[in-house]
């Protein structure tokens, strides 16, 4: 226990004053999976969306799919976007490899069937009903569609939050994409496994306590959103 | 706008809700769809309001064939049409956010006249600026009323929107609806409540099992059932099970001791005899008269409907619902347990074979 608490002593410390490195960690893991949330939802909330309210064939299988996307381990997604930016892959040529960008796109992919998943199910029933009170009252698609995202703005938010929260705490996939380069690709997780296996145990607890704080954070918003 | 169906059927997930349903509707006057529920009226009224697309047949507005309109034009249509759900769509928020919305969501702002007035029709001028989580079940349904009412639609569908409420919510809603069949404007209403099928008069149509079962006046359902299920709708009809023999040159129906004369072109078998409550007459001694139908019985209850009253008359076997006024009640003197007849014409019998 004394061992613990003297780590988490040493955690503090770091934080007053923050070193440079610290800020740089903490900066560039918001910014990854801020962005990574952020194009996640820029395709999974329309396809949520989408699949909650058309009629087509099809659609079944399509939610199947996106319910079969939850649950493909991360490491796996890693695999393939590391094959993916690698010099020889497909998307070779952009030099992604090792690069913050590499692991927007894995987390991006982590993130998109979770905002997809959450938004249908919380626009199932919801959106049908938007969809027929705008149409009762001869609203035109675009206004539809307008009101189903009013109605349910709530829903995006807490799809895009959860899918934040997995991301920002993702460790193996981002490591095997990014490579956890010092000042270059490291994040808060990834420098917590590495400190950890150094034994630096402080600064793996000043991170954890960091990512503690987010987590909070990150739900109390959801929360005010959800009590409203 | 005149709607015409033609042929109309939908399927949804495996079930057939909707089948061969032909109508021609428009006009003033409200047009009420009855039918247990399940029968599909639900269905019918949205995809008559190009709320979903059916499955088979085709919808004509004014002529034109909804299956080859736009996007586009398919809007214009619904401009002119409006639609009360049997649970309220509302959106969150305050009476009037709801009011405004449905003018934007047309393009349209202004209008505080209209919206003023519409809630004042519906009683709803002092709840303008409440949240409508606050509003009870009735003034939900009213505010959707008045909502659809502020956009003028020409023909407006509303879907069973008198069930479970009050009835001081029901009556509001009723007049509306039938100040706008005045104004000259369709209404299209579904019920199971028959005798608010009779209250608006005009026009009726069955539903059983997805299909048309009858459809004529609201008197013609009410008073010559088609078939048994509809007979059943009818609030007190008496139902009577036997079966039928011809004798003599007259049609009689069996049901354990009682004989009732009917007229009737079925054959002999398992059959019910349907007798409204108001076909029968009671009296004290035996009446001279043409009916061919006398039964002596014993009133076992009187239930007070206000204007006209209801008794229950036990005739061996048999227990009949019977209506008088409570004029006749008074002059006759009738009380539970005393000794009445009951005559009733042979013509005024349905009979319907059951198999």
């Amino acid at each position: 226990m004394d061992y613990f608490l003297e780590g988490l002593r040493q955690a503090l410390h770091i934080f007053v004053p923050p070193s440079r490195e610290l800020l740089s960690i903490v900066g560039l893991s918001l910014l990854v999976s801020g962005a990574a949330t952020l194009l996640a939802a820029a395709i999974g909330a329309p396809l949520g969306l989408w699949l909650s309210v058309a009629e087509f064939r099809g659609r079944r299988f399509l939610i199947w799919l996106v319910q079969t996307a939850l649950s493909i381990p991360a490491v796996l997604i890693g695999l393939v976007v590391y094959i993916l930016v690698s010099r020889r892959g497909l998307l070779g040529f952009m030099g992604l490899l090792f690069t913050p960008g590499a692991m927007i796109l894995a987390q991006a992919l982590l993130a998109t069937p979770i905002i997809a998943a959450l938004t249908l199910a919380a626009l199932k029933g919801q959106a049908r009903e938007a969809r027929d009170l705008a149409y009762s009252l001869g609203a035109s698609r675009g206004r539809m569609l307008g009101t189903i995202v009013r109605q349910g703005r709530f829903a995006f938010l807490t799809a895009m939050i959860t899918g934040f929260s997995r991301v920002i705490g993702e460790t193996g996939m981002t490591l095997m994409v990014g490579g956890n380069i010092k000042g270059a690709t490291r994040v808060m997780t990834t420098a917590i496994s590495l400190e950890t296996m150094k034994g630096n145990f402080e600064i793996g607890l000043a991170l954890g306590i960091v990512l503690l704080v987010v987590a909070l954070l990150v739900n109390a918003v959801l929360q005010a959103c959800q009590g409203k | 706008m005149r709607i015409e169906a033609r042929d109309l059927g939908r399927t949804s997930g495996g079930h057939r809700i909707l089948r061969g349903v032909s109508l021609d509707l428009g006009g003033a006057g409200v047009f009420t769809v009855i039918g247990p529920n399940g029968a599909g009226k639900t269905t019918l009224l949205r995809a008559l309001a190009l709320l979903d697309k059916p499955s088979a047949g085709e919808i004509l507005y004014d002529g034109r064939a909804a299956s080859g309109l736009s996007a586009r034009e398919k809007t214009a249509l619904r401009r002119r049409m409006g639609f009360v759900f049997q649970h309220p769509l509302l959106l969150n928020g305050t009476v009037i956010a709801n009011m405004r919305f449905a003018l934007k969501a047309r393009g349209r702002t202004g209008a505080e006249d209209a919206i003023g007035r519409e809630l004042a029709a519906l009683g709803l001028a002092a709840k303008r600026d409440l949240d409508v989580r606050l509003l009870s079940g009735g003034e939900k349904q009213r505010l959707q009323l008045a909502r659809a009412m502020v956009l003028e639609p020409e023909v407006l569908f509303a879907d069973e929107p008198t069930a479970n409420l009050d009835p001081l919510s029901a009556r509001t809603i009723e007049d509306r609806l039938r100040r706008m069949a005045e104004a000259g404007r369709t209404v299209i209403l579904t019920t199971h409540n028959m005798l608010q099928a009779r209250l608006f008069g005009d026009r009726a149509l069955f539903l059983k099992d997805g299909g048309i079962v009858q459809q004529g006046t609201a008197l013609q359902v009410l008073e010559r059932p088609a078939t048994l299920d509809v007979a059943y709708f009818s609030p007190l009809t008496n139902v009577v099970r036997g079966r039928l023999v011809h004798e003599g040159g007259a049609a009689i129906l069996e049901a354990g001791a009682a004989r009732i004369q009917v007229v009737t072109d079925a054959a002999d078998g398992p059959a019910a005899a349907v007798l409204r409550p108001e076909d029968i007459i009671v009296s004290r001694e035996p009446v001279r008269s043409s009916a061919r139908n006398r039964l002596a019985g014993k009133v076992a209850a009187v239930d007070d409907l206000g204007m006209i009253v209801a008794l229950r008359v036990e005739c061996g076997d048999l227990s009949l619902r019977v209506t008088i006024t409570r004029q006749s009640l008074e002059e006759l003197g009738i009380r539970p347990g005393e000794d009445v007849l009951l005559t009733f014409k042979a013509s005024a019998v349905l009979v319907f074979p059951v198999s």
